[in-house]
């Protein structure tokens, strides 16, 4: 029993730092549904004597690739404040450059000059420069926004709504229904819960993902009771921590079967989670 | 600068000396074969050449030269620090310096008349604007708080249970930080882009801050 205590006491002089750690705004919240009891998983988890079982849950987050598209009140005062801009702006070279070459024109076209003054610069006209800019920028071609996999509404592609952030969840089998939840792992002696959330990362992409977990502490958590069937001495029920974290490459679809797994939105979650469990998921 | 005068005196010093001596023992002979009287007879010019010839006699240094190269040298000393303090430069920001070029009459743009009714939509615009902007402000704080919160009681749930993993949960994260993430694009990266290819040559100022020591 000593090693633990000192560990502990270890830890207690690292709390000062702890109102540091706790404030700290990681990632989007991962949203852990937890749905169901987990049958099946008689493990004994040893947890100094408290009834209830833990699991790390990992929530896993793609960040957005895209920005988000502008509401039509910030349309109108982007181009406002652009208005207000050039309005109070002094003419560049290039304006200068057009005013000069009008006014050439139209002395011109006045007859008063003859083209003494044309071998300045005649050449290039503004507005042949002007076009072939635009000549160039028009080759360009990039990306759409909305994607094949949009079109498609592929659940299993990361490469949907690219301006949200998309969280995984997983399709489990609790008891003698099948629902659909965050990634979990059950705690086991000797590891922090972090690590146990690794684990189930591990497990279930078999390391073709990287992920940078948001730091040590979970973001949420969800307690619930084992229906009468399941219950024993030492388990009432599980508390499931979640732990965030950004996708930062790979992806699960060679790991596992086609309808197991789904990359959601923040909308859609409602439409594959239980709403008890929805309901503690304010930090996705 | 004085220590370098010192040293130069003292070496002329040494070197005259040196000469001095050197040119001593040379007429000892004045008894020279005539073959050789046109060099003791130069070796004599040479000699007088040598010698300072004032009509005064050898000024010894005296011990008051060396304070008085003291004080010199400390008024140079604050001559320095005076014009160091005064120069301090500062790094000039080049955004914040309008070139003069854009200053000129010419480059004014006429006034522009902005009608009542525009004027009106605009400044109804700002204050919805200013409406919307408090609104998603909030709207952020209100997140944040409940993302904190529902933080808070994870954390206390956790303790409830085992005091090591709570231990170990509000430890610092040292491999988080620094963290890099490049952001949001307005279009996604076309896989298999290649950017054309050019040369620029690169005209930025570099400046350097002069740090003067004490």
């Amino acid at each position: 029993m000593a090693a633990p205590m000192r560990k502990m006491l270890h830890g207690t002089a690292r709390s000062l730092e702890c109102p540091w750690r706790l404030r700290t705004l990681c990632a989007a919240a991962t949203a852990a549904p937890a749905a169901a009891a987990t049958p099946g998983k008689s493990a004994a988890s040893p947890n100094g004597g408290s009834p209830w079982r833990l699991l790390g849950a990992l929530c896993l987050q793609r960040p957005p690739v895209i920005s988000q598209p502008l509401s039509p009140l910030q349309v109108e005062m982007a181009e406002l404040l652009e208005q207000i801009e050039v309005e109070k702006s002094r003419y560049s070279d290039h304006e200068i450059r057009a005013l000069e070459e009008a006014q050439r024109l139209e002395r011109k076209k006045a007859d008063i000059y003859d083209s003494d003054d044309d071998d300045e610069k005649d050449i290039l006209l503004v507005q042949d420069l002007e076009d072939t800019w635009e000549q160039k920028f028009l080759q360009f071609k990039p990306e759409p926004r909305v994607t094949e996999a949009d079109k498609k509404n592929d659940q299993t592609s990361l490469h949907r709504k690219l301006d949200q952030n998309l969280v995984l969840l997983v399709k489990e089998k609790l008891g003698d229904q099948e629902t659909w939840m965050l990634p979990y792992a059950e705690w086991q002696v000797g590891e922090t819960l972090r690590g146990t959330a690794e684990r189930a990362l591990a497990t279930l992409s078999q390391n073709s993902v990287e992920a940078k977990f948001l730091g040590n502490a979970p973001c949420g958590y969800y307690k619930f009771k084992f229906p009468q069937a399941f219950r024993t001495e030492n388990s009432i029920g599980a508390k499931v921590f979640f732990f965030k974290a950004l996708l930062q490459s790979g992806n699960l679809s060679q790991a596992r079967k086609k309808n197991d797994h789904a990359w959601v939105s923040k909308e859609e979650l409602g439409d594959y989670l239980k709403p008890k469990y929805l309901a503690q998921q304010a930090f996705i | 600068m004085a220590a370098l005068g010192a040293a130069a005196r003292a070496l002329a010093l040494q070197g005259r000396s040196g000469g001095l001596r050197a040119c001593l023992p040379r007429p000892c002979w004045p008894h020279a074969p005539g073959r050789e009287s046109h060099l003791w007879a130069t070796a004599l010019l040479s000699l007088r050449a040598a010698l300072p010839v004032r009509g005064e006699p050898l000024r010894k240094k005296k011990k008051v030269d060396p304070r008085k190269e003291q004080a010199a040298k400390d008024r140079l000393k604050k001559k320095i620090k005076k014009l160091e303090k005064v120069s301090q430069e500062l790094i000039p920001i080049e955004d914040f310096i309008t070139p003069v070029k854009y200053l000129q009459e010419e480059r004014q743009r006429p006034e522009p008349e902005v009608p009542f009714e525009v004027s009106e939509r605009r400044t109804l615009l700002m204050k919805k604007w200013t409406l919307y902007k408090q609104q998603e402000a909030e709207a952020e704080q209100k997140k944040i708080r409940s993302m904190l919160e529902a933080q808070q009681e994870a954390l206390r749930e956790l303790r409830q249970e085992s005091e090591l993993l709570y231990q170990a949960a509000i430890r610092r994260d040292d491999s988080l930080f620094p963290f890099e993430k490049e952001g949001p694009t307005y279009t996604p990266a076309t896989p298999g882009y290649q950017a054309p290819e050019g040369k620029y040559n690169d005209v930025t100022k570099v400046y350097v801050q002069v740090v003067h020591k004490r």
